[in-house]
């Protein structure tokens, strides 16, 4: 579902984010990228959501060749995955409700079908009865809520979530976290999510790929304990 | 789906009204001075058009070739040349008459009656141009046929006058021209801050995966309503401000030949151009705007 091949990035400005990264992920897996700032995560995220280039290697994302898009087609190239970030990211002039349809309106879904699964996911992510609230009237948590409804809800095969807990405290960052198990066992969605709670890393154990310095230092399998210094 | 980037326009303007109102202000001014200048430039135009329609050349045949065949040979030549309308002939006894009538006073008439006998008029043609501008390059070529002994036109201050007023026209129109571009570059403005503040929003759009034209679309939308709310004003201001004058002068300004035209349909005309000029003001406006926070390079 995610194959990174000897991906390299090297930024114009010099600095060299990402030494070959090799980086196989299977549909329904469920990943940590973990490493401390600095280590390539962000610079990960990006080649793999479209935003960067690498400037050797391939990132193939639902079998698309994501280096290879142009500009034009990265927003399209978009629809296929769900992006969940650090600090939500959510339209603040919009409510929940339209906050998730304008995903759905994006890839022209049907008016009556739109609401029917906005308030599917609405109710999957547990604010059935949120809809008409705006974003800053809702806890960081609620508002984390409504970005992975957002992102589950044209039902993507791939869910990338970048620090998504990162604004959370840890009962909150819990709740987070069994969120995202539900939606990927609920859906078999894959999920790449990048943190540096390794707390909720062990707590929450699956397969850990470790970043440091643009290397992968360690990929472990799920179940083990990822020590600090890892 | 085309109704949702109209809702959306609609809710982008209620949302940032504050913006959106500083933006249709702006186009409120534009526009009303557009609004006066279309009024002017207009009535300048059938002004000038009536000048011209009333000059008309007058062309007096040598004695020699007052000949029916001669005549009729230079009114022929005369016919030919571009931009000639219409050609009259006139008599050298109706000159005659034509010049007693001149007199007002019947003694005067009497007077100068008896010369009418070794009649010192020519014979004559009375040349109608279509457009006041060749009135000169005509009667020139005219002079050159054989056979005319004078060629006279009005003068060249009535001809200096109309080529006065078409030059005002024109800058006028340069004028308007200008203040569109004007208004295009304050709507631009007002609504690139509006965007500015709102350039977050089109990166989240972008993410979610909508393509340009989808996020560009109610911002192009919200352009045209601000346009058109900020043309109302000046609308109005015609409709109530020209009818007024019309009322007020009967439709006649300083002289019959300068006669104002009648509020309707007129008034409507300079409405639906000012609605026109808002909306395509604001959608330029905006499209500049928005364009510039929507290319991304990779």
């Amino acid at each position: 579902m995610i194959e990174c091949t000897h991906v390299y990035k090297k930024y114009k400005n010099g600095t060299n984010a990402l030494y070959d990264i090799n980086i196989s992920v299977e549909q329904g897996e469920f990943i940590y990228i973990i490493g401390p700032t600095g280590s390539g995560k962000s610079t990960l995220i990006k080649l793999l959501d479209g935003e960067e280039v690498p400037t050797k290697g391939t990132a193939k994302v639902v079998g698309i060749d994501v280096g290879s898009l142009r500009a034009s087609q990265v927003p399209i190239y978009r629809r296929n995955i769900g992006v969940v970030f650090q600090d939500y990211k959510l339209l603040p002039t919009k409510t929940v409700f339209e906050n998730i349809t304008y995903a759905l309106e994006v890839i022209r879904m049907k008016k009556p079908q739109v609401r029917k699964r906005a308030k599917e996911v609405m109710g999957v992510v547990g604010l059935g009865e949120k809809g008409n609230a705006f974003p800053h009237e809702l806890s960081g948590g609620q508002q984390q809520r409504v970005a992975i409804a957002r992102a589950i809800a044209n039902r993507p095969k791939v869910l990338i979530a970048d620090e998504p807990t990162g604004n959370l405290d840890p009962g909150k960052s819990d709740e987070i976290m069994d969120l995202l198990e539900r939606i990927n066992q609920r859906y078999g969605t894959t999920i790449l999510m990048v943190t540096h709670d390794l707390t909720l890393v062990n707590k929450h154990r699956k397969r850990t790929v470790v970043l440091e310095h643009g290397h992968i230092v360690a990929d472990l399998a799920e179940g083990g304990y990822v020590r600090h210094d890892q | 789906m085309i109704s949702r980037p109209i809702k959306e326009g609609f809710r982008g303007v209620g949302r940032h009204w504050g913006m959106a109102l500083s933006s249709a202000i702006a186009v409120t001014i534009t526009l009303t001075i557009i609004s006066i200048f279309l009024i002017f430039s207009w009535h300048l135009r059938t002004f000038t058009k009536s000048i011209e329609y009333s000059m008309k050349i007058s062309v007096l045949v040598d004695e020699e070739f007052e000949s029916a065949a001669e005549e009729n040979r230079i009114r022929k030549e005369i016919e030919k040349i571009e931009g000639v309308k219409d050609v009259t002939f006139s008599s050298k006894e109706e000159e005659f008459k034509y010049y007693l009538e001149q007199y007002d006073d019947p003694a005067m008439r009497e007077a100068m009656a008896p010369f009418g006998e070794e009649n010192p008029m020519s014979d004559a043609y009375y040349v109608e141009v279509y457009d006041g501008d060749l009135i000169a390059n005509i009667s020139s070529e005219i002079r050159n046929i054989e056979g005319v002994s004078k060629v006279d036109y009005g003068g060249q201050t009535t001809v200096d006058m109309v080529s006065a007023m078409e030059t005002i026209r024109r800058v006028g129109a340069i004028f308007v021209a200008a203040l569109s571009i004007l208004a295009i570059f304050l709507i631009q403005n007002t609504i690139k801050l509006t965007i500015s503040a709102r350039q977050d929003e089109i990166t989240i759009m972008r993410n979610v995966g909508a393509t340009n034209g989808f996020i560009r679309a109610p911002f192009v939308w919200e352009g045209m309503i601000i346009g058109f709310l900020g043309a109302i004003i000046p609308i109005a201001l015609t409709f109530w401000g020209y009818t007024a004058i019309y009322e007020r002068t009967q439709g006649v300004v300083f002289s019959s030949l300068f006669h104002l035209e009648k509020p309707m349909p007129f008034a409507a005309y300079v409405a639906g151009i000012l609605a026109g000029v808002g909306i395509i003001v604001g959608y330029i406006g905006s499209w500049l705007s928005v364009t510039k926070y929507l290319r991304w390079k990779r």
